[in-house]
């Protein structure tokens, strides 16, 4: 008879572990899970979904095995000073040197044996003292202003508090920024001047009660994976998914109409749709009359766009433009969720205040299965924001040339402030260039990846007197440092985060540090204190108290009463309530909504027949950004381990590109080798290059033109040409890793 | 309250809950412990593993899992027919069960030799139906090993796969003994459309779906979490 087996086996190591509730460290969706680390707090075994209320137990695949970078032998374990050697500064690897520098061995991460030679390690005593009297000197001899920081939309609450109070108070300038720049920059400018709030209106989860829900320039499959399962969840129960792309999302698979729009003709669209919906009269008179303001300028603009032109002009079948605009108004409860696709253009201000006169104008917001949703790209990148990480305002987005308000701050900070409202990421990076800021601190941001026009950050990066980078690996722009600090990453620390939804949630240390490293946040507080302006805290959540005590969203939240599971501001009654999942129901934070009006624009960039194709960038299913964390976990990287363009099979054809064959990819600026996949889902003349591999740069493509309003660069349009590479028709040769 | 209510007892114990509640439902509301394989609280019930069958006085036991809850309906959920009947289950699942299970090896959690030993089945009366047509394994994924022969077909790691993530993956392929699960049209998982989010191993209540890197420890929990 057969034995039950009892399942002992002996070759398998017994290891003891604990279960340590935190979150996710990767998008905004802001999933709960429970990471299981062993005794000895040095390594996560595995990852657990938890009952969250974005997530439900749901994870994604870099939330369920993507933690390993945390626990990556290149981790930064001492702080590191460049040697006198290595000065004049230059870039130290091939791959950051760019077209022809140094002997290059493309793919992969940093290959530390190239890098680390120019940096000898140092005390903490000895790297703390030279950032803050390098600092500090500049700031005396040329004035604040000289000054500029770069936090992190991946650090907590409370890391960002400090970051822009340390910049603020210490460095004494308003040049203080981070990724939301990159991101929603210009999606927050419209929110603000339309309604008075940057925040979603609407949880993602609410969707279960709309009848349709229009995704714009998103792909939540790959972006915000497990926020898709709960779309798709409405879907299937009868919500009409409208999805707007000019790169077939995998989420078009399940909506009722895609309308694959060319690049740069969102305004026209959306223009289009309102023009239909008010001729239909699909519109809420009632809540344009008590609601909003600005309705008959709007009317006069959208007169322009009627269904025929616009959609010849948008590339799609007017019917399909006229359904999609149906779906919308006439009652029907619609939810508006948009992402970079919307933002990253020179247009990006304009797109959003189309999509707000869009809800407001069908009276979509403020009640269930409707609202404005710009989906949030970091996991603490609306709290980055919340917390003043940004250039023109403090906490709680009060403006800095406010003189009420700096006054308010200069006795909170028991300090004197600037009144001047700082520059933004893409403009620190010009004013690096030309000399006017010369010393900066880059707390876990890669602007050498990041940022548009590669070739002009080098530049700027190079001209710093002085830069300072905290992260966790040696990143691409830490090859331009004097002194390195080794941070902590979101497994080592406590902090609070707040997601896509508002809902503010707390993650909890799961290891221990690594080596010397140090937490994020005492780093920024010695820094601060070392530089005369005396920056201690007993604890992670007395930080917190300070930053809720300047606003009025956290005011009411602590440590104590997140909990397990958080809560969404705002929160009246913490005790009792578990926040509001939707918002302005009966008013705006300015009162009235302002619908402003919006016409195309030309696109700064113009295709011609050097450059044919429009690139548009962005991410994949398993990776995060710049690479730097993931392409450190195992998993992730095995799963999506190159560089590719995506190009249509009519262009490839034409330009005798082969599928997985290494092509060239040119812009005016600069250009990149890397692998062709030939796919239908990007639209003729248009090709797709995802972002976070650095030996194929796609910001070594883009353009650095800003949209006027968000100073956002448009990393979604730029003319490139595509040309195949002689003696690598294979794919499978050159570009490994 | 728009449904109505309807009034049973449980083991003896009353209770009232909405129309339309399911048995099992219930009693979790009365904390009586209805074992069950293929159902779990985050996914609508199937019924397909029958360990949840229960005697409400019908003709033959009824999944607790999809048996709605009846006015005036008596339930027994332990009674030595129920047993001897979640007993036969068990032994036949256990029947061609793999020697090692991925699950039990590595985190513990293997529901069916939970159940094993809660039942005290420590041998099996019928014939291992695999020993010369094993199901066979797939380390094609970069992060899941799937073994075929732990595989009780309950369905949980499709709808997982379709009704929880929507990624509409996981499917069942063959007839009889050799129907098992397939990704795709029977790709290596590796090889298929998954995305590898991980639900279908998270939610596999046996050694058939798990975590490959934790392929060579056994977790144990310190200080009896």
């Amino acid at each position: 008879m057969k034995q039950v087996p009892n399942a002992m086996v002996e070759q398998r190591t017994t290891v003891g572990f604990k279960g340590v509730d935190s979150l996710c460290p990767y998008c905004g969706v802001g999933c709960a899970l429970t990471f299981r680390v062993d005794a000895s707090g040095e390594r996560i075994l595995d990852v657990q979904g938890r009952d969250g209320a974005a997530n439900a137990g749901r994870l994604c695949v870099k939330g369920r095995y993507g933690y390993d970078y945390a626990m990556h032998p290149q981790r930064l374990r001492k702080p590191l000073i460049r040697r006198e050697s290595s000065y004049p500064k230059q870039p130290l690897s091939g791959d950051v040197k760019g077209n022809g520098g140094g002997p290059r061995k493309p793919g992969g991460i940093v290959d530390y044996d190239e890098i680390l030679p120019h940096f000898r390690e140092a005390s903490w005593d000895e790297a703390l003292d030279l950032v803050a009297n390098r600092l500090a000197g500049l700031r005396d001899r040329h004035g604040g202003d000289s000054l500029a920081g770069f936090g992190s939309a991946k650090g907590s609450n409370e890391e960002a508090y400090l970051f822009q109070k340390l910049v603020r108070a210490a460095f004494r300038t308003n040049n203080v920024d981070h990724c939301t720049r990159l991101c929603h920059a210009s999606s927050v400018a419209a929110l603000l001047e339309g309604i008075g709030s940057g925040a979603v209106t609407n949880v993602v989860r609410d969707i279960e009660n709309a009848d349709t829900a229009m995704l714009a320039g998103c792909n939540p499959t790959d972006n915000h994976p497990v926020a898709a399962t709960f779309i798709k969840d409405a879907a299937v129960n009868g919500t009409k998914l409208v999805v707007v792309n000019t790169r077939r999302p995998r989420i078009a698979d399940h909506a009722e109409i895609y309308l694959q729009i060319h690049p740069g003709t969102d305004v026209a669209l959306f223009n289009g749709m309102m023009h239909v919906l008010i001729r239909e009269n699909l519109i809420d008179r009632e809540f344009i009359d008590t609601r909003t303001e600005g309705f008959s300028e709007l009317r006069k603009v959208v007169e322009e766009y009627d269904p025929d032109t616009t959609a010849a002009l948008c590339g799609v079948d007017p019917d399909d433009l006229v359904r999609a605009a149906r779906l919308l108004g006439g009652g029907r409860r619609a939810m508006i969720f948009w992402g970079m696709g919307i933002s990253q253009h020179t247009h990006g201000t304009d797109n959003s205040r189309c999509l707000i006169s869009l809800a407001m104008i069908t009276g979509n917001v403020g009640k269930p299965g409707t609202g404005l949703h710009p989906l949030r790209g970091q996991n603490n990148v609306q709290g980055a924001s919340d917390a003043g990480l940004i250039p023109m305002v403090y906490p709680d987005y009060q403006a800095v040339d406010d003189p009420g308000v700096q006054a308010y701050f200069e006795d909170y900070w028991g300090t004197s402030l600037s009144p001047k409202p700082g520059l933004t990421v893409t403009e620190i990076m010009g004013a690096a260039l030309e000399g006017q800021v010369r010393g900066m601190y880059v707390q876990g941001e890669n602007p050498f990846v990041s940022d548009p026009d590669t070739n002009k950050v080098r530049k700027a990066l190079m001209a710093l007197e002085f830069l300072v980078v905290q992260d966790l690996f040696l990143t691409e722009t830490a090859e331009f440092a004097d002194v390195i600090l080794p941070g902590s990453s979101f497994m080592e620390k406590l902090g609070t985060y707040t997601n896509t939804d508002r809902r503010v949630q707390i993650g909890r240390p799961a290891m221990s540090l690594p080596g010397e490293a140090r937490q994020d946040w005492e780093i920024i507080c010695e820094i601060g204190t070392r530089m005369g302006y005396e920056m201690r805290y007993e604890s992670v959540s007395a930080v917190f108290d300070e930053f809720a005590g300047c606003t009025e969203n956290y005011k009411t939240l602590s440590h104590e009463n997140l909990g397990r599971y958080g809560k969404w501001y705002p929160c009246l009654d913490p005790a009792t309530s578990d926040g509001e999942p939707i918002v302005f129901g009966d008013t705006f934070p300015r009162g009235k909504a302002l619908l402003v009006p919006a016409r195309l624009r030309q696109p700064e960039e113009h295709v011609d027949s050097d450059y044919p194709l429009i690139l548009n960038t962005g991410r994949v299913l398993e990776h995060w950004h710049t690479g730097s964390m993931t392409r450190r976990s195992a998993a992730l990287d095995r799963i999506s381990p190159d560089a590719f363009v995506e190009i249509n099979p009519e262009d490839a054809a034409r330009l005798h590109v082969v599928d997985g064959a290494m092509v060239e990819v040119a812009s005016r600026r600069g250009s990149i080798r890397l692998k062709a996949k030939v796919v239908p889902r990007v639209a003729e003349g248009t090709v797709f290059v995802p972002m976070h591999f650095r030996e194929a740069c796609a910001n070594v493509l883009t353009s650095p033109a800003l949209d006027p309003q968000g100073k956002i660069p448009t990393f979604k349009y730029c003319a490139v040409r595509v040309r195949p590479l002689e003696g690598a028709s294979h794919g499978k040769e050159a570009m490994g890793g | 309250m728009s449904k109505d209510m309807v009034k049973l007892s449980i083991d003896g114990r009353d209770i009232e809950v909405p129309e339309g509640t399911t048995i099992w439902d219930a009693a979790r509301e009365l904390d009586i412990d209805i074992p069950v394989l293929c159902h779990s609280t985050r996914m609508r019930p199937v019924g397909v593993c029958r360990l949840c069958v229960v005697d409400v006085g019908a003709r033959n036991l009824q999944a607790s899992c999809v048996r709605p809850c009846e006015d005036g309906m008596k339930v027994e959920t332990d009674t030595p027919k129920v047993e001897r009947h979640r007993r036969m289950l068990l032994e036949m699942l256990l029947s061609d069960y793999p020697e090692d299970s991925a699950r039990e090896a590595s985190t513990g959690d293997d529901e069916l030799l939970e159940l094993a030993v809660r039942y005290g089945i420590e041998s099996v009366r019928l014939p291992d139906g695999a020993a010369d047509r094993p199901r066979g394994v797939d380390l094609s994924s970069p992060v899941i090993a799937v073994d075929h022969q732990a595989c009780i077909l309950c369905d949980r790691c499709v709808r997982g796969c379709d009704e929880l993530q929507h990624n509409d993956v996981i499917t069942r392929t063959g007839k009889g003994y050799d129907t098992r699960i397939a990704f795709d049209l029977d790709a290596p998982m590796g090889e298929s459309t998954c995305v590898a989010c991980g639900e279908c191993m998270a939610v596999c209540p046996t050694g058939a779906l798990t975590n490959q890197a934790l392929g060579n420890v056994k977790l144990k929990p310190l200080n009896g979490e």
